[in-house]
């Protein structure tokens, strides 16, 4: 990212303060011992000798700030561009100097402007680091962290200024210990509007009240005495804490001297201007009451000084840039003026020679020669400022990923602490942990937050309840049996206890919502089931004592079940007088019981009871089946009786549904069990979990890359060894230069291409030396084959002709090589010539 | 096939064999003894078997009414015939039978899955309201032409189909062809049709096929458009302005006016009508505009009122369902007391306690019901007023403008008049340019005939807006009153009546099942 910079820069300094160094951002002390002196003086020529008896009393303190060790930078450090000013940004110098001397000409009573500091390179303490040096210390002042800030901003887009202005101790101290915490705030409750009854023209009217009305304005108006009685007594005592709390007072205040953002609208879709305030990273709104008053803004192009009252903060500041009444600016700006020059330009002027103190500071001062106008022209001309003389800022993904110095960060609110660290540096994947306390001491903890990242158990918060000993756990999506968020006593950890668990209904297949635990009770929620069920409720009993050595809460020795409750959602496609409702299993009374659904213009609902056959739980057994063991009220009275076989058989399915739903107990239990466990082996083993994409922190990827980058280094050595270098027999020659002469370049050339061709030549003469041999010998042959041919005998014939074919094959051969290599020769020459010209070695001659 | 009449004697269904399969085929077991000792409704039967039982003729069903599925298979049954009754059959198997024709199974409009394997059937037909046909099995029949097959188009849902053993499974193209052309079959003759052989088949008899969908396209559109028509016919009807954006009105003047047709060959008449009907239907055609709006904001003023209603009872029911649920809580306690009691007199003050408990929850109840039957009773008065005031206004405005009508009418009339006397006056001096015909100038002999015959005319005219006029207030005024009946007999008696009794029901069970409590007590001291 590369950002420009306010470049005002220079040996002379105009700070008005001292800055302290602010060190990691927390605290930054802007106390101005000259201020405090002026005070003193000021008392003292009211009144010499009351000034006297308190002189005695004072006891002066050396300057505390002169104690810091300074930091020295070590200018080797920094490239030029930080060290030397370029002629332009002497010229920008000149005029920053004309400006400031018109301006304290004009303005006697205002304070010096934050002009042309110097930077890490200059000498005296006053001074402005460059946000790339603030970026790698990782400390500075409020000065220097608007710089940094505003640069980014200004580099991404945003039309942002630094502002200097005065703030109150706690903004200048980022002391927030008064100020709620920011994740403590609970996001205001949309208080959700009773909906009104609408009005409709045939709604009935209400039935009418037949209670006295007296009496009830008289409960109504006891009622309200009573309420507002309370609420003043909240009230009063709000007010008395607030005032226990209130800072004390500031004897600066309003002479803090601070620097913050500004971000105004236009740009980058900001719909209306905000503050930024640097040390805590917070936007506030212009009328940010903490802010108190604004000396002079400036960004990279302009510097502008605030012409407006402040007696009231920043409340109801203009920042329209333009308007020159109002902001004083440095150099002629391309922001739209307010007026418009031609035609009031002569207004202007007027109000020049009436007013001269309010206009003359455009530039013109005794010692300038040039008319207004030809300042205005030259101004236009050398109006583009120099290019910025700071690095580009880099932020190495590490830093930002480490976000403070070692990652570590605690900061104080309001009765509680947050400690903020970097993403993986914590081994159980802690990130941020918030501790809320009862008292502004932090001594009584009340809750304990905790905030995790990459878990590999998708932990993602942690509540501690320190009062009522509860502890929350949320989860991530992911996990295995869906588990969102968990709450038990720290005290009772253990299966069949006090907890709640809920869980992500839409990724289980049992669409189980909730699961609320007691020693003696289960009860669970559900969503979307295709059975219609959303709720169940079990009772337990006391397991049965036994004898024995003590059972863990194994399948082995499971709790009686007293009751069993299951309610069911309305099932459209069935009657409502055979859509269950509720069926009660009542266990211990070997009972069912079922609540129907109501019809829809009905008020009451079927209801049925069965009696369990004795031997119901007998394997195998026939039930018999009575009709006393059936008991039924039905709404309509005029409905069909049931059949006694299909009371049984009903019978028989509730039966099994009892069986079923004393399974699904079974399981939810193990359940709990099976995900206590999980919880325990977790904790002990927190590995964190690592993306893929994540090459800097997963070993295995890396360890897989660097085998690659091994293997692509050895191809490489290969290769080299396999390309020859041509030239080397005759860079030899020469001795092996380090650089070549261009005559000596002419000479490799020359030697190179001469030493090819005649090898080429070579070549070409010993295929024709062996061309010849080869004819010869078969002319040879042949005249002797003439000379015997008639004493020849059949065998050395053959032989003969064997060889003359042969040889024939043999000379064509090398005729054709002969040819060939003719052809070729050029070819090759003209090659080595190209490849030689474009040799780095001795490209630059040719 | 079938077997020789003279071998065994067919059968009768009759009740003794109905009886017996429904024993042999319900329930089982301990439940089977209860049924048996219970009796088993015919009506409650589910499913019957009647097969290998020689039954000849299909007859003593109707009392099976919830049959869902019935096997005939292998009988001798040669016509189907009797089943009207069973129309909530889902599975119907009359294979291996004598039948020689589809028919009688017109109302069995759930029928799924049907079979008629093994028969002497030659041609698919009256199955068109089997809508819901899934499986169809006419497998071993004696089916020649293949033409018949694209009656089973009809069936949308038809994905199993059994031709197998059918005289023309023997040609060539046989399988290609039905694949082509009943597109949605999945299974033929027990094997799955691939997609290869379905693109292969629609390459083959792409020309024909396309243009049947083409013919079924433009059908269905007909069809639609029809439907559309309908509605708005239907529509219009509501509004009680049918016909009126048409000169229907008009023409229907002239419907039965036979003077009024003749007097149009009249000279200069044609211009009359030309403009008188041009108004005319301008006239109608705003009260036909008007017609819908009011039609409009009647239906609104409806559905308002109705939901209204429902509102307010909806509001009733939950307040009375949780003043029941709140007693229910409470009796559960208080029954789980009593249990435990073992003191007389505690459980006479209990019990008395419930009782009144009882009592108060009924007063409750009806005190929820008398509030509602009050509000609803104000509301629908105030429902039968606006709507009656909504009537005259909508009556009065279509009156307005059927006068109108009479207003033009009786102008045109008057021109008509002038028109026939200056004719007239022609016709007797012989100076008539044009030829007219014979008819006519059969009413110009003198002047009263003519005169008569434009006035006959124009009070047939009159009688027909008239009429329109009486059409219109009779029917909405009908429609007022059977709505206003309605919504009283429904909403306020019959509504009332329901609840009244439900909450006395409920009561009566409340105090039977404490008595009955009482007494189980009272036998255990």
């Amino acid at each position: 990212m590369t950002a420009k910079m306010p470049s005002e820069e220079g040996k002379q300094n105009d700070a008005s303060s001292e800055q302290n160094e602010n060190d990691g951002g927390e605290t930054s002390d802007l106390l101005g011992e000259d201020e405090d002196d002026e005070k003193q003086e000021e008392e003292l020529s009211e009144n010499a000798e009351a000034l006297k008896e308190e002189l005695a009393k004072i006891v002066v303190h050396p300057p505390t700030q002169e104690q810091l060790p300074k930091e020295i930078f070590d200018p080797a450090e920094f490239p030029d561009s930080y060290k030397e000013n370029l002629p332009k940004e002497n010229l920008v110098l000149q005029y920053s100097e004309n400006f400031r001397r018109q301006y304290v000409h004009l303005y006697r009573d205002r304070k010096p402007l934050f002009l042309n500091p110097v930077n890490e390179c200059g000498v005296e303490p006053r001074r402005l680091l460059s946000p790339t040096t603030i970026l790698k210390r990782q400390k500075g002042n409020c000065f220097e962290y608007s710089t940094l800030l505003c640069s980014l901003l200004a580099g991404a887009g945003y039309d942002a200024y630094v502002v200097s202005g005065y703030a109150t101790r706690e903004v200048c101290l980022a002391d927030e210990s008064r100020e709620i915490c920011p994740l403590l705030k609970t996001k205001e409750e949309k208080m959700e509007e009773e909906r009104k009854k609408e009005m409709k023209k045939y709604t009935v009217k209400p039935p009418k009240d037949l209670r006295s009305k007296f009496i009830l304005k008289q409960e109504a108006r006891a009622k309200s005495e009573k309420e507002s009685e309370i609420a003043k007594r909240r009230q009063e005592e709000e007010e008395k804490q607030a005032e226990l709390e209130k800072p004390p007072p500031d004897p600066l205040h309003g002479l803090r001297i601070h620097s913050w953002v500004l971000v105004l609208p236009g740009k980058r879709e900001v719909p209306e201007g905000f503050f930024i305030e640097p040390f805590t990273g917070l936007s506030h709104p212009l009328d940010y009451e903490s802010y108190l008053g604004i000396e002079s803004i400036w960004s990279h192009a302009n510097y502008w000084v605030n012409m407006q009252d402040c007696s009231e903060g920043v409340k109801g500041m203009n920042y329209d840039l333009g308007d020159c009444t109002q902001w004083e600016f440095m150099f002629n700006t391309d922001k739209p003026l307010l007026q418009i020059p031609e035609a009031e330009d002569d207004i202007i002027e007027g109000l020049e020679d009436e007013d001269g103190s309010n206009k003359g500071l455009r530039l013109m001062t005794e010692d300038t020669i040039f008319s207004e106008m030809d300042i205005q022209e030259e101004l236009e001309k050398q109006m583009d400022m120099p290019p910025t003389w700071v690095e580009p800022i880099r932020l190495s993904r590490k830093d930002f990923e480490m976000r403070c110095p070692q990652g570590k960060k605690v900061k104080l609110y309001k009765r509680a602490k947050l400690e903020k660290f970097a993403h993986y540096l914590m081994r159980d994947g802690l990130i941020c942990k918030l501790s809320v306390y009862e008292d502004r001491e932090l001594t009584a903890l009340i809750m304990v937050r905790e905030y995790y990242a990459h878990r590999e158990d998708k932990l993602q918060t942690k509540v501690y309840n320190h009062r009522t000993g509860i502890v929350v756990e949320y989860f991530n999506e992911g996990r295995m049996r869906c588990l969102k968020e968990h709450q038990f006593k720290a005290s009772n950890p253990g299966p069949e206890n006090e907890r709640t668990m809920h869980f992500f209904d839409e990724a289980r297949v049992d669409g189980l919502v909730s699961r609320i635990e007691t020693p003696t009770e289960m009860t669970e929620h559900y969503k979307d089931r295709e059975d219609f069920l959303y709720y169940k409720h079990v009772e337990f009993g006391k397991r049965p004592k036994k004898f024995g050595p003590q059972e863990g809460f194994g399948s082995n020795n499971p709790r009686p079940i007293l009751k069993m409750v299951q309610k069911f959602h309305r099932n459209r496609s069935k009657l409502a007088n055979e859509d269950i409702a509720e069926l009660v299993f009542m266990c211990s009374e070997d009972k069912i019981q079922i609540t129907y659904h109501t019809e829809d213009k009905r008020i009451a609902s079927s209801t049925r009871e069965y009696i369990k056959p004795h031997n119901w739980d007998e394997k195998g057994a026939t039930l018999t089946f009575s009709g006393d063991m059936h008991q039924t009220f039905q709404v309509d009275p005029t409905s069909q009786q049931n059949k006694q076989v299909e009371l049984y058989q009903m019978l028989l399915e509730l039966l099994k549904a009892e069986d079923k739903c004393r399974e699904q107990v079974r399981e939810s239990e193990m359940e709990v069990v099976e995900i206590l466990k999980d919880r325990t082996r977790e904790e002990s083993a927190s590995e964190l979990d690592i993306s893929v994409y994540d090459t800097e922190r997963n070993e295995k990827a890396k360890k897989h890359r660097r085998e690659l980058e091994r293997r692509q280094l050895e191809e490489k050595m290969r290769k080299q060894e396999m390309e020859v270098d041509y030239l080397a027999p005759f860079l030899a020659q020469l001795g092996e230069p380090e650089k070549l002469t261009r005559q000596q370049a002419y000479q490799l050339r020359e030697d190179c291409l001469g030493d090819l061709k005649q090898r080429l030549i070579d070549k070409a003469n010993l295929i024709q030396a062996r061309f010849e041999k080869e004819t010869q010998e078969l002319q040879k042959k042949q005249a002797w084959y003439q000379q015997n041919q008639v004493s020849m005998q059949k065998n050395d014939e053959e032989e003969y002709l064997n060889y003359c074919s042969e040889a024939m094959f043999r000379i064509h051969i090398l005729e054709l090589r002969l040819n060939r290599h003719k052809e070729n020769a050029p070819h090759k020459y003209m090659m080595l010539e190209q490849t030689l010209r474009q040799d780095p070695r001795l490209a630059e001659f040719f | 096939m079938s077997r020789l009449y003279d071998t065994v004697e067919p059968s009768v269904i009759d009740e003794e064999m109905l009886q017996k399969a429904v024993e042999d085929q319900g329930p089982k077991e301990e439940a089977g003894k209860i049924a048996k000792v219970e009796g088993i409704d015919f009506a409650d039967v589910k499913s019957l078997r009647l097969d290998f039982k020689n039954i000849l003729k299909i007859d003593n069903l109707w009392e099976f009414s919830c049959l869902t599925k019935l096997q005939l298979d292998n009988n001798i049954i040669e016509k189907i015939e009797g089943l009207d009754t069973l129309v909530n059959l889902v599975w119907l198997d009359l294979s291996f039978n004598n039948i020689e024709m589809i028919e009688g199974l017109d109302k069995l409009t759930r029928l799924e899955d049907l079979t008629l394997y093994n028969n002497r059937i030659s041609k698919i037909e009256n199955m068109d309201t089997m809508t819901n046909l899934q499986v169809f099995s006419i497998g071993n029949n004696d089916l020649k032409d293949l033409e018949n097959l694209v009656y089973l188009r009809r069936f949308k849902k038809l994905k199993t189909l059994n031709l197998n053993g059918n005289p023309f499974c023997s040609q060539p193209e046989y399988r290609m062809y039905v694949i082509a052309f009943l597109s949605n079959v999945e299974f033929l003759d027990y094997r799955l049709i691939d997609q290869q052989s379905k693109d292969a088949a629609y390459e083959k008899y792409q020309i024909p096929i396309e243009e049947m969908l083409h013919n079924e396209k433009q059908g269905e559109l007909k069809k639609e458009d029809e439907e559309k028509k309908a509605k708005q016919l239907e529509l219009h009807r509501n509004a009680y302005v049918e016909g009126m954006d048409g000169p229907s009105l008009f023409d229907m003047m002239y419907s039965d006016d036979a003077e009024g047709n003749r007097l149009k060959e009249m000279p200069g008449v044609d211009e009359l009508i030309l403009t008188f009907k041009e108004k005319f239907v301008a006239i109608c055609y705003q009260m036909f505009e008007f017609g819908l709006q009011e039609n409009e904001k009647r239906q609104e003023e409806v559905a308002q009122f109705w939901e209204c209603v429902e509102e307010a009872k909806l509001e009733n029911k939950e307040m009375g369902m949780k003043t029941i649920a709140d007693f229910m809580v409470y009796k559960k306690k208080a029954f789980q007391e009593l249990g435990q009691i073992s003191d007389s007199t505690l459980l006479d003050t209990k019990v008395k306690e419930f009782n009144t408990q009882v009592s108060e929850l009924w007063d409750k109840l009806m005190g929820l019901e008398l509030q509602i039957v009050d509000q609803l009773e104000e509301v629908i008065k105030d429902y039968e007023r606006n709507m009656a005031d909504m009537v005259s206004t909508f009556l009065e405005n279509i009156q307005g403008f059927l006068s109108q009508c009479r207003d033009l009418e009786n102008i045109h009339h008057e021109r008509m008049m002038e028109l026939s006397i200056v004719t007239l006056e022609k016709v007797i001096k012989n100076e008539l340019d044009e030829e007219i015909s014979e008819d006519l100038r059969m009413l110009f002999v003198d002047k009263d005939t003519i005169i008569n015959a434009v006035s006959s005319s124009h009070d047939s005219h009159l009688l027909k807006i008239d009429n329109k006029e009486d059409d219109i207030v009779t029917r909405i005024n009908n429609w007022l009153k059977t709505m206003i009946e309605q919504i009283h007999e429904e909403q306020e008696i019959v509504r009332n009546r329901r609840r009244v009794s439900e909450i006395n029901n409920l009561i009566d069970h409340l105090r039977d099942e404490i008595d009955g409590l009482e007494i189980q007590q009272g036998a255990q001291y």
